[in-house]
Order: structure tokens, then sequence, then C-alpha cells
């Protein structure tokens, strides 16, 4: 059973006048704080923590990658693409004689550099800026809401390519750039309406009314009562950034040569299809299992920390 | 349409409006104000100082807005950079025939596979059926459209070896693999929603009403549960629209469509100044009507929902 935790001691709750008393006070009720109650519906969901599993299984894939890959990136001619699978090179080799091991697990590298860094850099402007618009509203709100409605209007895609034809300079950064910039606005609507909602409950007025200063509100009243569903939206900022990172490299857009992409190993295998299929479909199984292992892990998390959307 | 109705669509219209214009704006400044201009100078100087000229690239940026925003307002979006004389506005209205016929045959691909797979997955709730397609609905949001795109070329190769020669555009029997390419993958988004509302549908009184009277299992849930159960499901007619035309870019590179999303692709890759600040407009009208025109539907579909 789930417990509010207030801190205090109430004792044992209070009966209506004639109900029939049950309760046994030799054993207090176990106290759960929010986080723990929510770990614990989360490891019930036995497909976010196979999701966690494979991101973990990714990430360290990526860290290992920084040190060590089986083969250069820049050896070439190992071998032909047309070579079967073997133990040296597991999975295969590429139209230029490349070990696709060893992209895969460089374009790890990039797929959670982009993913993670876009997801951090767009909660901390989106959580900003959701904030400020939600608890002082005024002409705070009216600029925040005025871009996030100007914004939705125009689909992500044509900002993220008007930012790299700007740049034209393919870079890793110009990249988590581009995506920035378009996908704040969600964090920072969100953000701003459970500030509104927030604002108004006792606990900010108390807070007020203690000669706590703006700013801490917001930082320690307001936000950690809003963090549930922020965490939820920024995990599934993540699977969001790898996919339209995938989808710039596929197109020819993303990051130059050496630094490789799963994306753009796809797009490189279709060019392979009359040779040979593992260089379309290995790269292409990476980012559909990172994917899929990120967003069972949102799913898993929007069930435990957002009460609301008890199933 | 009702008098609200008709002063929602005119301010929403204007919005649209407005906001082409700001797109417009914003990319012919930020692209005209990069340093140099698109001609290479250095194999054929006399030539580029023409060329400079011609498009008024001499000219101070001001200036060349002025120019820009007059051709706007008189329906012209100026001129192709690289293959000189060709005209933006013709050459996108041509180009968005195909695109719209793949986006249209995209949607139905959506809509379908999204309604029998949401309604299945509600209806077996809680059984293998449920589990199993609800994965699969996982599976179908986490798969990039383009890999997606991928499969079904190596699979139609195998499969039917004949047919595999004709992925390209152009032959009605050539449409469908891209359509799908591009519907399924929204499908998932339209599975996950109708199946949602649909639960909350199939327990309310009015269907066990239905139920009670002896009416047929198809009647129950296709009359009486669907139809109420599709309401929320509109909401995503705008962002879903504005998903298959984006999404539509990378569909129209892998198959070779001569529509909006390759010139899109190949006028960045290009780096035609006229094309883009061309396109961009016309994408962000394309995208605001066709969201209008969504939100003009929801009234006629609920009567319920009133825009006052």
């Amino acid at each position: 059973m789930t417990t509010i935790t207030t801190g205090l001691n109430m004792g044992p709750p209070i009966a209506p006048p004639g109900t029939p008393v049950a309760v046994d006070y030799s054993v207090a009720p176990e106290q759960v704080s929010l986080w723990q109650d929510a770990w614990r519906r989360f490891r019930r969901n036995k497909l976010s923590l196979a999701g966690m599993v494979v991101f973990s299984l990714v990430i360290l894939m990526a860290i290992v990658s920084i040190f060590w890959t089986p083969y250069s990136l820049f050896s070439q001619g190992l071998g032909d693409i047309t070579d079967p699978l073997s133990l040296k090179h597991p999975f295969g080799l590429d139209a230029s004689g490349r070990d696709v091991l060893s992209f895969i697990m460089k374009g790890a590298q990039v797929a959670i550099v982009v993913g993670v860094l876009t997801a951090v850099i767009t909660s901390m402007v989106g959580i900003a800026a959701g904030l400020l618009a939600g608890f002082f509203r005024g002409w705070v709100d009216a600029v925040v809401s005025g871009i996030t409605y100007i914004g939705y209007g125009i689909p992500n895609l044509l900002i993220a390519f008007l930012i790299l034809f700007i740049t034209n300079r393919p870079s890793i950064f110009n990249v988590i750039i581009a995506l920035s910039v378009t996908s704040w606005m969600d964090m920072a609507r969100l953000v701003r309406g459970q500030t509104l909602a927030l604002r108004e409950r006792e606990f900010v007025e108390a807070a007020r009314a203690t000669g706590t200063k703006n700013f801490a509100i917001m930082v320690r009243h307001v936000l950690p009562n809003a963090l549930g569903p922020i965490i939820v939206q920024a995990t599934f900022l993540i699977p969001a950034a790898i996919l339209f990172e995938a989808f710039l490299s596929f197109l020819g857009f993303g990051l130059p040569s050496p630094d490789p992409s799963w994306g753009a190993m796809v797009s490189a295998g279709l060019q392979d299809r009359f040779l040979t299929y593992h260089t379309m479909i290995v790269p292409s199984l990476a980012l559909v299992i990172t994917l899929m292992a990120v967003n069972f892990i949102g799913d898993g998390l929007r069930d435990a920390l957002d009460p609301r959307l008890k199933r | 349409m009702s008098r609200g109705t008709a002063l929602y669509g005119a301010r929403r219209l204007l919005l649209v409006l407005g906001t082409a214009f700001i797109v417009s704006s914003v990319t012919f400044l930020l692209v005209h104000s990069l340093a140099g201009t698109p001609f290479t100078c250095e194999k054929n100087p006399a030539g580029c100082a023409h060329e400079n000229l011609v498009y008024g690239l001499n000219d101070p940026l001001l200036v060349q807005y002025r120019t820009f925003l007059w051709n706007l307002f008189h329906g012209n979006l100026g001129y192709s950079y690289v293959n000189q004389g060709v005209q933006v506005m013709p050459l996108l209205i041509r180009e968005a025939g195909a695109s719209l016929t793949l986006g249209l045959f995209a949607i139905v691909v959506t809509i379908v596979v999204g309604l029998l797979v949401g309604v299945t997955a509600a209806v077996k709730q809680n059984t293998w059926v449920d589990y199993s397609l609800s994965s699969f609905v996982v599976f179908g949001y986490s798969l990039p459209s383009f890999v997606l795109a991928t499969f079904l070329i190596i699979i139609t190769a195998i499969l039917l070896p004949n047919w595999a020669n004709s992925i390209g555009w152009g032959a009605p029997e050539q449409i469908p693999i891209p359509a799908i390419a591009l519907g399924l993958p929204y499908a998932a988004v339209v599975a996950r929603l109708v199946r949602a509302s649909m639960l909350d549908v199939i327990r309310q009184d009015y269907v066990r009403t239905a139920w009670a009277k002896g009416l047929s299992s198809r009647v129950v849930i296709v009359r009486h549960a669907l139809r109420n159960a599709l309401i929320p499901v509109i909401t995503i007619g705008g962002p879903l629209v504005t998903a298959i035309i984006t999404g539509s870019v990378v569909i129209e590179t892998i198959f070779g469509v001569p529509g909006l999303g390759k010139e899109f692709v190949n006028s960045i890759l290009n780096r035609d100044y006229g094309i883009v600040v061309g396109l961009y407009t016309f994408y962000a009208l394309l995208v605001g009507l066709a969201n209008l025109g969504v939100d003009l539907l929801y009234p006629v579909l609920d009567p319920r929902i009133r825009y006052s």
C-alpha cells in the first residue's frame, strides 16, 4: 500500500466515531518515500528492467569504444564485404573492408553523446523557461508561450535543417544545438503547466509567508514537486534525439566521415544491397534495439512516477 | 459552419499567414546574411559577377529583402540558383502533386492499420493478442522510417524478385511500398491511442446496454464504441499531417519520388538558396493550412466541440 510520508509521525489515523476499531497499533505502517515507491513500481515492469539492462550495455559499449575497438576505424581492406561473418569480424566488413563491429561501437558513442547531451541541454532550457513563465506569468509567460505557439506551427525538421544549413559545418555540436533548439518547447510547456498548478498550492504560500525568495521557491519547492513528469519527458527526449541524429546522418547532414553514425551506416548499407545485406541490417538493429530499450525505460518511468496515469 | 467557427477559422488563417511570413523572412535574412555568394567566383569571375547582378546579390541586404517581399506578395517565390531560370513556385506546385499522392496513401495506411490494431488490442485486452500487438506497437514507434524502408526493400527483393525491380516512382504499382514505409510508424501511434480510448469507451453504460440488447459484436464495437472512441484520436490529426509531410523527406529520397521532400534535401545539399527560401515558405503554409483544416473538421465530427 502507498503511504504518504509527511516527515511527521501523526500517529494512527483517527476513525470516525462509531466505527469498530480493528487496527493493530503495535505495528507502525511501513514508511515509503515517493522515490522508493517509484522504484518498486518500476522494478515490477520487466520490460523496463530489460530496457535498462540493454541501455546500460550500450553505454558500456560507448565507453569502451573511447579506449578500444577491435580494429582501428581507419584500417581499410581487412577483407571483402561479401566475406561471410566470422569470429574475427562478427558483424562482417563494410564496402571499404572495414570492421563493422568497431563502427557499431563507435556509433554507440555518438548516439549516447547526442541523445544524453540533447536531453540535458533541452531539459535545462525548457525547465528554466517553463519555471519562469509559469511562476511569474505576465510578460515572461507571454514571450515563452508566444515562441512555443509559433514554434509548434513550424516542423522541427525545418528549424534543425536551417541551423545546419547556416552553420554549414557538420559536427556533433551543431547537431546537438539543432536538436535542442527545436525540442526545448515541449519541456517548457510541460514545466509551465506544472508550475502554474503548483504555485497556487498551500506549501508555496507557506514558503512565501516565511519570506522565502522567489528563486528559492521555484528551485526548492516548485521544481522538486514537478520532477516526476520532467524525468519522464527527459527520458523520451533521448530516443527522439538519437532517432533525429540518425535521420540527419542518413540524409547526409550528420557528422563528417571519421565519426560513424548508425544512421549514416544504414544509408551506406542501402548502397551495398546488391552485394550483401549485413551492412544494412546490423546498424538498423543497433538503432532499433537501443531506441526500444529507452522507450521501454520511459514507459516504465511514466507508470512509476506519474500517478495520474494509473492503469 | 457556425459564426464562431468561421471567426475561429479566420483568426487561425491569419496566424498561419503570419507564421509563414515569419518563417520566410527569417530564412531569407539568415541565408542571405551568410558570407559570400552561392556562386564560386574563382574559375569564372566575369560570369560570377553577371550572376550576382542578375540575382541582385550585390544589393544591400535590406534592398534584397524588399525585392523578396515584393515578389512574395505577388505569389512569386523567387528563382532557383542552380538550375538557372527555373521559377520556384511552379516547380514546387508540380512536385507537391507527387508528395500529395504519397502522403494520401500513407495516411490511408496509418489509419487502416492503426484502427485495426488498436481496436483488436482493446477488444482482446489482457490476452496474448493484446500483449503481442502492444509490443509490436512499441517496436513500431522505435523503428525509424528509413530503417523500415530499407527493410521493406530487402523483403521485396527476396520475396518478390520481379517486383523489386520496380522500386521507384511513376507507375501505380510502385506506390504501396513507399506509402507503407511512410505510414506504418505513425500507425503505431494511432493504434496506441485507439486502444486506450477504446478501453475507456467499452466500459461505459451505453455499450453495456448495446450488448444487453443482443446486438451483434460488430455493431456494438464499430457503431457504438468505435465512433465515440475516435473523438480523442482526432486530436492527433494535426501532428499526424505534419509528421507525414516531414517524414516524406526521407522516404522520397530513398525511393526517388520527385516530390517536395526530395527537393528539400537536394536544395540544401546543392546550397540552392532560392529554392531553400521558397520551400520553407511553402512548407510553413502547407503545414499551417493542413493543421487548420484538421482543426476545422473537429466540430463537424463531434458536434459537442464548438469554437467561440
